[in-house]
């Protein structure tokens, strides 16, 4: 049997899903987390041998939807007939959960509401009387934590979903034969829903704290949705984020880990001693040098999730977007955009499915469109590799890359404003604050592992796959003969990364291989460090102190033969040109229109090429009083960009005249 | 007046939505945001305010705030 699991958003349905499947979904403290449906069977202590399969669904407030996410949600309760509805209610807002509760109760699917979040009433000391409730209601009603261990009432919750398969609903409140095109009737209908469930509250609930007086932690609110003080804590709590993680704990396991690598790939070496050469390379340069390159960052990486996911659980992420709603409407996107961003710094995929619960259109597909700017965990290793070879480890590198990331998103936003001619549309914001609760490290811990596990099943899978090729292609030319020393320009890679180079010659970095990386970085960023580790036969890109010391000099620079001004063009180039391929795909789903998603590539790889120009060229006028290599070409690739956006832009601000015109200067739904 | 008018710390009842929105009146309606129902405004700036309706915390930008006649 299927059991679906729906309620408002934040009740929690995730983390009881989650309890009750032994499944890792991602769960956070704000409504809108979940925004697909997720299914797998329960836990064998749960179902007692019987297939029971739980579905997960987004959260929503009623029946008729108004975001895509929850579109998902009301049509698969409608027409998907699942055998039983566990609805869950947060019992610490029953006057509002109720409303979607007895819509839930006229589909004739036998419901049990979980009043989840029952501990909280009992701190609260709120009393709700579950007998009287599940009489009015006419379902059975369990008090559910889904959070704790013990005595979560999950099982009792379960067993009662099972009995109930096959059986029918008695709805307590039936809806009106109305018409329900006529907007009056409807109006007139709810409003009856909603004082039938007015009356059942008043008649069930007792409570000692009044939700409307102001408690502590409204003062707490007071600060961070200020406007001065909520975005400097912000920004400060952002730059630990970041600091700790690429600066201060990451690099000191990553340290300790890249030791076991090399170790672990001389052994090898000297293993395969007898080996033919070739072999040797490949697997040794080749699949541990290039993956060992990229695992070495995994504990930067690793940090970082872990400390993503205490912000998600403790409530923070509402009042950030709160705080920074007024900025982000002014460039024609929306406080929900930050939601999306702060996703993005870990994985870029899950941050643009999170656009989906910003109800706006144009909000969403902008957003989508510009949330991949900010670097993410992939991008993390490529960062810090450049940061410790040319840089000497310097914390800017990675704030600058944020910071700028951000800058981008204003800049692209507004561009997305102009260009779509925004000033005809307004949108409005709204963000439920919830309770704020202490983040749970083992849960962080946990979701931490999963990411971290993915990362490696991706370095073992795609990332050994590429530079398995790369090795391969950079060993032989185009007749299938080994390259030999000092003719590397005959290989195929070579050949085949020639021509890319040679139009990154304005940005400073004409290099084959650095093109050849650039290439490879669209199917996993973290090729990018993959592919410089096997074309330059490096590995150790943590410990540069130790390479200073031991070669003299810096043995990265000097084997990639970049100066500094065009190595950070390049690290930037790498950073805000389009993302992976997977997200790429992300944003086609989410975006539904191939003109958007054309205009998203177009414009990231305008932006990756126009910042790494400009931080090439100017940078070189700084540091050695001239412009750099090709700057009339590369000014003139990016004249003719500009040309395509304002064309681009005038095309669809004339389709957009004409679309008033017809409709009157109305705006069409 | 307009909730960019209300003290904060108050109960108000919502007298009406005033917008051609549909959507914004919908989308309200849902949260048990509507015309006869009480409104405690918690905390309010400029340009935004947080409030409390039916049990639950939210912050409003302004463009709500002002259709939100108390």
């Amino acid at each position: 049997m299927r059991i679906a699991f729906a309620g408002n958003p934040n009740s929690g349905k995730t983390t009881m899903y989650n309890a009750l499947t032994g499944m890792s979904e991602k769960v956070g403290n704000w409504a809108g987390v979940t925004v697909g449906r997720k299914e797998s069977p329960l836990k064998e202590e749960y179902s007692h041998g019987q297939e029971v399969i739980a579905v997960d669904l987004p959260g929503a407030y009623s029946m008729s939807p108004f975001t895509p996410e929850e579109g998902i949600t009301s049509e698969y309760v409608r027409e998907r007939h699942p055998d039983a509805i566990i609805n869950i209610v947060d019992a610490t807002n029953l006057s509002r959960s109720l409303f979607f509760t007895t819509q839930l109760l006229e589909l004739g699917v036998p419901v049990v509401v979980a009043l989840n979040k029952s501990d909280i009433n009992e701190k609260e000391n709120t009393v709700i009387d579950v007998a009287a409730l599940e009489q009015k209601l006419g379902c059975p009603v369990i008090k559910t934590v889904s959070t704790e261990k013990t005595n979560s009432g999950l099982k009792e919750l379960v067993d009662k979903a099972i009995s109930l398969n096959g059986k029918g609903q008695v709805a307590p409140y039936v809806q009106a034969d109305i018409d329900l095109h006529d907007k009056n009737q409807v109006d007139a209908e709810d409003r009856k829903r909603f004082s039938f469930v007015n009356d059942i509250v008043s008649q069930v609930e007792t409570r000692q704290t009044l939700s409307s007086k102001s408690n502590a932690e409204d003062r707490l609110d007071s600060i961070l949705l200020n406007k001065v003080s909520g975005i400097l804590i912000f920004a400060a709590v952002m730059w630990l984020v970041f600091t700790i993680s690429q600066a201060w704990l990451g690099p000191l396991v990553a340290d300790w880990l890249v030791g076991y690598i090399e170790g672990f790939q001389e052994w090898v070496t000297e293993k395969m001693a007898d080996s033919p050469a070739i072999l040797t390379t490949i697997v040794a340069d080749g699949i541990i040098g290039g993956v060992g390159a990229v695992v070495g960052f995994l504990p930067l990486v690793m940090v970082m999730y872990f400390l993503i996911a205490l912000l998600e659980d403790c409530g923070y992420m509402a009042r950030v977007s709160a705080v920074m709603d007024p900025i982000f409407k002014r460039v024609g996107l929306s406080g929900k955009s930050v939601i999306p961003v702060i996703i993005g710094t870990g994985c870029g995929i899950p941050a643009i499915m999170a656009c989906r619960t910003i109800r706006d259109e144009r909000e969403r597909r902008a957003t989508a469109m510009l949330s991949t700017f900010i670097p993410c965990g992939a991008k993390v290793p490529v960062i810090a590799l450049f940061a410790g070879a040319f840089f000497a480890g310097a914390g800017w590198v990675s704030t600058v890359s944020y910071f700028l990331g951000l800058v981008l998103i204003f800049l692209g936003a507004l561009l997305v404003k102009v260009v779509t001619g925004y000033k005809y549309r307004k949108s409005f914001f709204i963000m439920e604050l919830p309770k704020y609760k202490i983040p749970s490290i083992k849960r962080a811990f946990f979701s931490m592992l999963e990411r971290a596990k993915a990362y490696i099943i991706k370095a073992a899978t795609i990332i050994l796959v590429c530079n398995l090729v790369v090795q391969l292609m950079q060993s032989y030319d185009w007749s299938f003969r080994a390259v030999e020393e000092g003719m590397e320009h005959t290989s195929i890679l070579a050949s085949i990364a020639s021509p890319f180079a040679l139009l990154l010659i304005p940005l400073g970095f004409g290099a084959w291989q650095l093109a050849a990386a650039a290439i490879t970085g669209f199917i996993a960023k973290e090729n990018v460090v993959g592919t410089l580790a096997v074309v330059y036969g490096l590995t150790n890109f943590i410990d540069v102190d130790e390479l200073a010391m031991v070669g003299g000099a810096n043995e990265i620079s000097v084997a990639m033969g970049l100066t500094t001004v065009s190595a950070l063009a390049y690290l930037f180039f790498n950073l805000y040109t389009p993302p992976c391929f997977a997200a790429i795909g992300a944003m086609n789903s989410e975006m539904q229109s191939k003109g958007w998603l054309w205009c998203a590539i177009g414009l990231q790889l305008c932006t990756g090429y126009t910042v790494a120009f400009l931080v090439y060229q100017i940078g070189t006028l700084i540091t050695e009083g001239h412009l750099g290599q090709g700057f009339v070409p590369g000014l003139i690739a990016i004249a003719v960009m500009a040309c395509v956006v304002f064309m681009i832009s005038r095309r669809i601000r004339a389709d957009f005249d004409r679309q008033y015109a017809l409709h009157g200067g109305k705006i069409p739904a | 007046m307009t909730l960019l008018e209300a003290e904060p710390e108050k109960t108000y009842t919502i007298k009406e939505i005033q917008t051609d929105d549909e959507d914004m009146n919908a989308f309200l309606f849902r949260l048990g945001c509507y015309s006869g129902e009480p409104i405690t405004v918690i905390s309010k700036k400029k340009d935004s305010c947080v409030v409390v309706i039916k049990d639950a915390r939210y912050n409003l930008d302004s463009l709500l705030s002002g259709a939100i006649i108390v």
